[in-house]
């Protein structure tokens, strides 16, 4: 029973060193993508760990509060000509608290990200990442950050 | 190549500058002052021969600055439309020329003071000659001034851009500056939010204050470090970037102290995801 368990545990961990991070984004500056094309992208990302990101499915929502008005507003997810980068521009309103709600899935694989957006452009350290979409409780957690840091 | 095309040609490749406000002004001044019939077809005659001179004058200058200098004043300032992939804004106190340009370039020449580039375009399309090297446009807005003794600062807010000069490249993304010097070439790039003891140290090569203040960010200016610094001091450089931000597959240590060229692009490639 005690090998059976040491096994399970060798395996899991082997599996996790050949393969170290799950499905999930890296998110970075427009320049990051190489892409002309982008220079004006709000942040561009990419996928990490997706077997054949040419078929993942990717998606965006901007979810804001402005003046005390809870918005949604779903984004365009634009691909890069290199497979597996993509890039979102800024289609919400300039006023009020936002975050961009990132959702993908790769074969069985999930994938969520909450990045909030400042007034200078993306918080890369405030970004959360999960190995799921983003729950509703999470996206009203970081937005209610966001209103309390831009007051 | 008959006249016509000749004409066609050299028209596709010239700048539009705009009209001095004065001259609208003067137009729409000499037309409201009396409406009367009569001094009405004098007025409309007048504006007519007006707006032919002018385009008369405009195709004359223009044409004649193509391979001359424009040089504007303490006061005034120009637009120069560059094709049609963007635009320069000429600010007060610049000179600069419009040498003839080959086909698939266009090309300006900064002697002294400021120009704001808004190029929209692939790659390797605009650039912009100054006594330190040339600005290569690779798809951005820029901010770029160079004095009379051919010190320059570039700024970059979106996009990249890179500056060479004999071999000598600064690779500058949105949100970083590179200083610029004559017959030496483009400083290393820093970021505009860094430490201001890291820009103080890259003016004094003080490599300790360099790796020092250092954030994951700063890995911009790290990077070209690397290629500047002595060769006994690229390990430093090189531990540092790592201990800030992991080393990707393929970038291996004793490559990258040699300076090996594809491992250094591929390193940059993936740190511009942490810039």
């Amino acid at each position: 029973m005690f090998k059976l368990g040491f096994a399970v545990l060798s395996f899991a961990a082997l599996a996790a060193w050949a393969h170290p991070v799950g499905f999930t984004f890296t998110i970075g500056n427009p320049v990051a993508s190489q892409d002309f094309h982008f220079k004006t992208a709000a942040f561009v990302f990419r996928t990490e760990s997706c077997a054949d990101p040419a078929k993942a499915q990717i998606s965006a929502t901007a979810e804001g509060i402005v003046k005390g008005t809870r918005q949604s507003v779903p984004l365009r997810v634009m691909a890069a000509s290199k497979p597996g980068i993509f890039a979102v521009n800024q289609s919400w309103s300039p006023e009020g608290a936002w975050v961009v709600i990132l959702h993908g899935i790769c074969g069985n694989e999930s994938a969520g990200a909450i990045v909030p957006m400042g007034p200078q452009g993306f918080l890369r350290e405030s970004s959360k990442f999960y190995p799921r979409p983003a729950t509703d409780a999470e996206i009203d957690a970081s937005l209610k950050a966001m209103a309390r840091d831009i007051k | 190549m008959d006249d016509r095309e000749e004409v066609k040609s050299v028209l596709e490749h010239l700048p539009l500058v705009q009209a001095p406000d004065a001259i609208w002004t003067s137009i729409e001044a000499a037309l409201d002052e009396h409406r009367s019939p009569a001094r009405r077809q004098w007025q409309w005659g007048f504006a007519a021969v007006a707006v032919s001179a002018l385009l008369v004058v405009g195709y004359w200058t223009v044409g004649h600055r193509t391979g001359q200098w424009i040089e504007t004043d303490s006061k005034s300032r120009t637009t120069l439309r560059i094709g049609e992939i963007g635009f320069v804004e000429i600010e007060p106190g610049t000179r600069v020329r419009v040498p003839a340009t080959q086909p698939g370039e266009h090309r300006l020449t900064l002697a002294r003071g400021e120009i704001r580039a808004k190029i929209s375009a692939p790659p390797r399309l605009f650039f912009v000659d100054t006594a330190s090297g040339t600005a290569i446009d690779l798809g951005c807005e820029y901010t770029l001034s160079d004095d009379e003794l051919g010190l320059g600062l570039l700024q970059v807010t979106k996009g990249w851009v890179s500056f060479q000069w004999k071999g000598v490249e600064s690779l500058v993304p949105a949100g970083a500056s590179c200083r610029t010097y004559p017959k030496i070439g483009p400083g290393i790039p820093y970021f505009d939010d860094a430490s201001q003891r890291l820009k103080d140290a890259l003016g004094n090569d003080a490599i300790d204050v360099i790796l020092a203040e250092s954030r994951v960010r700063d890995t911009l200016t790290l990077w070209h470090l690397l290629q500047r610094v002595p060769a006994e001091e690229r390990a430093r450089v090189y531990d540092r970037i790592a201990a800030l931000t992991p080393v990707p597959d393929g970038v291996s240590r004793d490559k990258a102290l040699r300076l090996d060229p594809e491992t250094l692009k591929l390193w940059k490639d993936e740190l511009a995801w942490k810039w």
